[in-house]
């Protein structure tokens, strides 16, 4: 009896470490998720709400359309990123790499910043 | 303007006084001059029929508002279509395939909330008023072509967006009796104000 509470014991003196190991390759994973987040941008009443954003590199943003009619997300340097059409109740998200002036394509009055911090 | 127009016909009388090339010339700007007042009176006369109906005193009922509201949205898609025929112009015809777009979606939405709210639209002064400025605005539109159809479009995209908004914050928004028909009617106030300033931007390329 004795013999098989010590053996039970070199065993988990033995998987503990091995346990802390996947616990902490697991916890550094989530670390790394969590230095990226997803910010939002309400699409609604003709307006990018906020219209500046400030995020982090690597920072995802997430625009949501709540109004009427259809939009866009459009950087307004040519060759950047663009949405394509934004239906409504729909949403588009992009990683954030650069800071920003960006327009809705479709309502050209309509305009945004995303700055990288 | 009465003033002007007799301005107008002294400057004639030194006119027949004057050699060819100068007649030629001056006739050029009399036909320049009654072509713009004539479209500023086509123009006008449908907006202020507009305008002249929000300042009524008699209420509009959730019925009437609808009618209103989706038959204006549906004047606006006609004279896009006609644009997207018409124009060259680039930002003219990515203009009018945003009214097209948006007031298209703006009926949609309109049509599925008095459907749920088993409402009829229901013709009435102000809706007949939008229906025979269309006629007069779409009579005016056909007959110009080019630059001259581009400016024809956009000042009235502009005067009637002008008109449209009044209506909407002076009678259909404070008239709305149901709730979900007003905040409809509220919601797309900002979408009419985008299209206005568009417009105004659009306006300003075609006059350089």
């Amino acid at each position: 009896m004795k013999n098989k509470i010590t053996e039970l014991g070199i065993k988990v003196l033995l998987l503990f470490p091995i346990l802390s190991l996947f616990s902490c390759h697991s916890s550094d994973q989530q670390n790394g998720e969590s230095s990226h987040r997803t910010d939002t941008v309400v699409i609604q009443q003709m307006q990018f709400i906020p219209a500046s954003i400030t995020v982090k590199k690597g920072d995802s943003i997430v625009w949501i359309n709540k109004g009427m009619v259809d939009h866009t997300v459009k950087d307004e340097k040519s060759n950047g990123f663009y949405s394509d059409t934004i239906h409504v109740g729909q949403s588009w998200k992009m990683v954030a790499t650069d800071s920003a002036d960006y327009d809705c394509s479709i309502h050209p009055t309509m305009k945004g910043r995303i700055v990288i911090k | 303007m009465l003033f002007f127009f007799r301005k107008k016909a002294v400057t004639f009388f030194i006119y027949l006084h004057s050699n060819f090339s100068n007649k030629h010339n001056y006739i050029m700007k009399i036909l320049k001059f009654f072509t713009k007042s004539a479209i500023c009176f086509a123009v006008s006369t449908g907006f202020l029929s507009l305008s002249a109906n929000a300042q009524k005193a008699v209420n509009l009922t959730d019925p009437e508002i609808a009618s209103i509201a989706v038959t204006a949205n549906q004047i606006d898609i006609d004279y896009a279509k006609i644009a997207e025929k018409k124009s060259k112009n680039a930002e003219v015809i990515n203009f009018a395939q945003t009214m097209a777009k948006d007031h298209q979606s703006v009926i949609d939405q309109a049509v599925a909330l008095v459907k749920k709210l088993g409402v009829t639209p229901q013709d009435n002064a102000t809706s007949k008023s939008l229906k025979a400025g269309e006629a007069k605005t779409l009579k005016l539109l056909n007959s110009k072509s080019g630059k001259a159809f581009d400016k024809a479009y956009i000042d009235n995209e502009v005067g009637y967006h002008k008109a449209v908004i009044k209506e909407v914050e002076t009678a259909l928004i404070p008239d709305a009796k149901n709730a979900e028909l007003k905040s409809l009617l509220q919601s797309v106030l900002p979408v009419l104000k985008s299209h206005l300033s568009h417009a105004e931007m659009v306006q300003k390329e075609v006059n350089k």
